[in-house]
């Protein structure tokens, strides 16, 4: 039981990075390649409907941190105080950006908030490099180790990288280039490879830190039927919102 | 003040501030559903701006409660480790139903609510907005069932100095949760329904068109309302069979006064919903008391912190009651520094997003159900952005 809860987490982290890394991508590259405020409407506009979808992996992977790792949970945010804290700013005012970036009329209050999603998803991104090899290093190096800090370094560019694949695939004309499925698989693998190291490296640690039977009892039988829900409405979001279905009429709320 | 006090005023910031929207969530939500519900089955555009409007109120609001969520979900880990270390293995099951079980779904059928306006098949789009709802009445269910557990420690037996789940139903069934989860969901549908009555009597008493909406509105909101409130105080009382010995006594000031004015505030408003209730269809008629209306929008607010006040200061210095201290709860190391820091960042950027989500939804109750951006097809906007 105790494996199946870890590949539940494995599972949650991983997905974080392959799905919600596209959307960092996708807000880092805004000034770059938005050019003026219609066109970073676009690129808006084609991550939007996943954001929802996406960003509620990590929600979980930390929901499932509390649940089977209970001794681990708080040993692992509070060593990293400062940078959760950060990351968790930098979080909130990337979702601020998205969700009020539309709700009021003026190119000045568009583009402040669409600055506030390139800060947030850069500090986000970074951020993940950071904590990443805090954990590789079991928490011991300061968050200032150079190391970290080049990890931060890649993992913000191979989202980028992510992100722009994304836009690619789902919207080439707003983005310039042409990208298949298969390259957005490539790409999320890749934004994926520095949490599966660090969550792959820590298996026997964290099969030795599961919460007792008894809670993987009870959350197996309350959460694992839920499973295929979960599953099918995942499936169903990247059905309904699939590049090439005709023109849609409808207006991003985003 | 002392890292502890500090970190005790941080989670009750945040946490106060999460539950201000989250009421409206919670009672917004099933109003929309059965607006979206009425649409679908009548076809009338009058059903579909109804839904488009409270719809866009509810989620402007449902940005703060993901935002200020995200904070209080890590800050377990950031500011009370010893809680997760003592008794995770119980209180973290709950929380981690809560993210998995609901809070993952609502937000991807949100999602699908939202972005799928147009493109789903009628019948699917309004089953995503009840599965919204399903899935907030679920988040709320297992945030009690943590929440009870430290009110009333059930279910759970200490081994090795830790506390471990033994049975699992008695988790569920605690009786610090059976009557304050109804309450709640009464809370919610309570501040739901005032939200919209004070919008539309704000709408009606500045007669600047869409009467006619706003009257229908303004007696949902009413009737809302009304049934909120009752279930509220119904499930209030019988709490107390619940409450620990000594919680509410005459040496616990803020507990015990805070209890006092929502009850007695509570009482007093029962009559006054019943009145309105009573009075509905005149009441968009009658001007002069459409500013008693508007003022009375704040009260379920002010009433529900007070209702958190009691529930929480009134277990302190307890964090689990009479297992494991507040003191010991915090995460050791944790400094005056740190929360310093983190505190001023959380309630600098937290408040700041409040006032200006509040101001939004202002401005969508000003502009009234005309150029609607949830669901606005390419005909109707002046300045067109495709979606992709």
């Amino acid at each position: 039981m105790e494996l199946i809860w870890y590949a539940v987490f494995a599972l949650l982290l991983v997905g974080y990075f392959a799905l919600e890394g596209f959307d960092l991508g996708v807000g880092m590259l805004l000034p770059l390649i938005g050019g003026d405020q219609r066109g970073r409407d676009r690129l808006v506009a084609a991550m939007a409907p996943f954001v929802l979808a996406n960003e509620v992996w990590l929600v979980a992977v930390a929901g499932t941190l509390f649940g089977v790792y209970p001794m681990l949970e708080g040993e692992v945010l509070f060593g990293l105080y400062p940078l959760v804290v950060a990351m968790l700013l930098a979080w909130v005012v990337r979702d601020a950006g998205l969700w009020f970036r539309r709700r009021a009329d003026g190119a000045r209050w568009r583009s402040f908030w669409d600055a506030m999603i390139t800060v947030g998803s850069l500090g986000l991104a970074f951020g993940w490099g950071v904590a990443l090899y805090a954990a590789a290093t079991g928490f011991a190096a300061s968050l200032l180790h150079p190391a970290g800090l080049l990890l931060g370094v890649v993992v913000t560019l191979v989202l980028a990288w992510h992100g722009w694949t994304f836009l690619g695939w789902r919207a080439p004309e707003a983005a310039g280039i042409t990208r298949s499925g298969r390259a957005l698989a490539l790409s999320g693998a890749a934004a994926a490879l520095p949490a599966a190291a660090v969550v792959g490296g820590a298996l026997p640690y964290l099969l030795e830190h599961s919460a007792p039977s008894p809670t993987l009892s009870v959350l197996s039988v309350m959460v694992l039927p839920f499973a295929p829900v979960m599953v099918l409405a995942q499936v169903w979001v990247w059905r309904t919102f699939r590049p090439g279905k005709g023109p849609v009429r409808t207006l991003s709320f985003f | 003040m002392d890292v502890l006090d500090l970190a005790r005023l941080q989670f009750a910031a945040t946490g106060s501030l999460h539950f201000l929207f989250v009421m409206v969530t919670l009672g917004l939500a099933p109003l929309v559903a059965i607006m979206h519900t009425r649409w679908v089955r009548s076809g009338d555009p009058e059903h579909e701006r109804m839904t488009r409007f409270w719809g866009e109120v509810y989620v402007i609001n449902y940005a703060l409660g993901i935002v200020t969520g995200l904070v209080m979900e890590f800050q377990f880990g950031l500011s009370w480790a010893g809680l997760s270390h003592y008794a995770g293995d119980v209180f973290g099951a709950p929380l981690a139903m809560e993210t998995l079980v609901a809070f993952f779904l609502e937000s991807t059928f949100l999602g699908l609510w939202i972005f799928g306006w147009g493109r789903l098949p009628r019948r699917l789009h309004l089953a995503c907005i009840w599965l919204v709802t399903l899935t907030a009445y679920a988040s709320a269910f297992f945030v009690m069932v943590a929440n009870s557990f430290l009110q009333n420690p059930a279910g759970a037996l200490l081994r090795n100095g830790r506390m471990e789940l033994v049975d699992a139903a008695a988790l569920f069934t605690n009786k610090a949760l059976v009557f304050a989860f109804p309450h709640v969901i009464g809370v919610g549908l309570f501040a739901g329904g005032m939200v919209v009555v004070g919008a539309s009597a704000y709408r009606l008493r500045r007669r600047d068109g869409e009467a006619a909406f706003f009257t229908a509105s303004l007696r949902t909101g009413v009737g809302t309302a009304f049934a909120g409130l009752w279930v509220a105080v119904a499930f209030g009382y019988p709490q107390f069979a619940g409450v620990a010995e000594g919680k509410f006594g005459s040496d616990r000031g803020v507990a015990t006064t805070a209890l006092a004015i929502m009850m007695e505030a509570g009482n007093l408003l029962s009559l006054v919903l019943l009145a309105l209730l009573v009075t509905r269809s005149r009441l968009p008629r009658w001007r002069w008391s459409h500013p008693l209306l508007i003022a009375m929008t704040p009260v379920p607010f002010a009433l529900a912190v007070c209702g958190w006040l009691a529930r929480e200061v009134g277990r302190q210095p307890w964090m689990i009651w009479e297992r494991l201290s507040v003191a010991d709860a915090m995460s050791p190391g944790l400094t005056s520094g740190m929360v310093t820091a983190s505190l001023v960042g959380f309630v600098a950027v937290l408040g700041m997003l409040a006032v200006a989500d509040y101001a939004l939804i202002v401005r969508v109750v000003r502009r009234g159900p005309r150029d609607l951006p949830l669901g606005a097809t390419v005909d109707e906007q002046r300045s067109p952005a495709l979606s992709h």
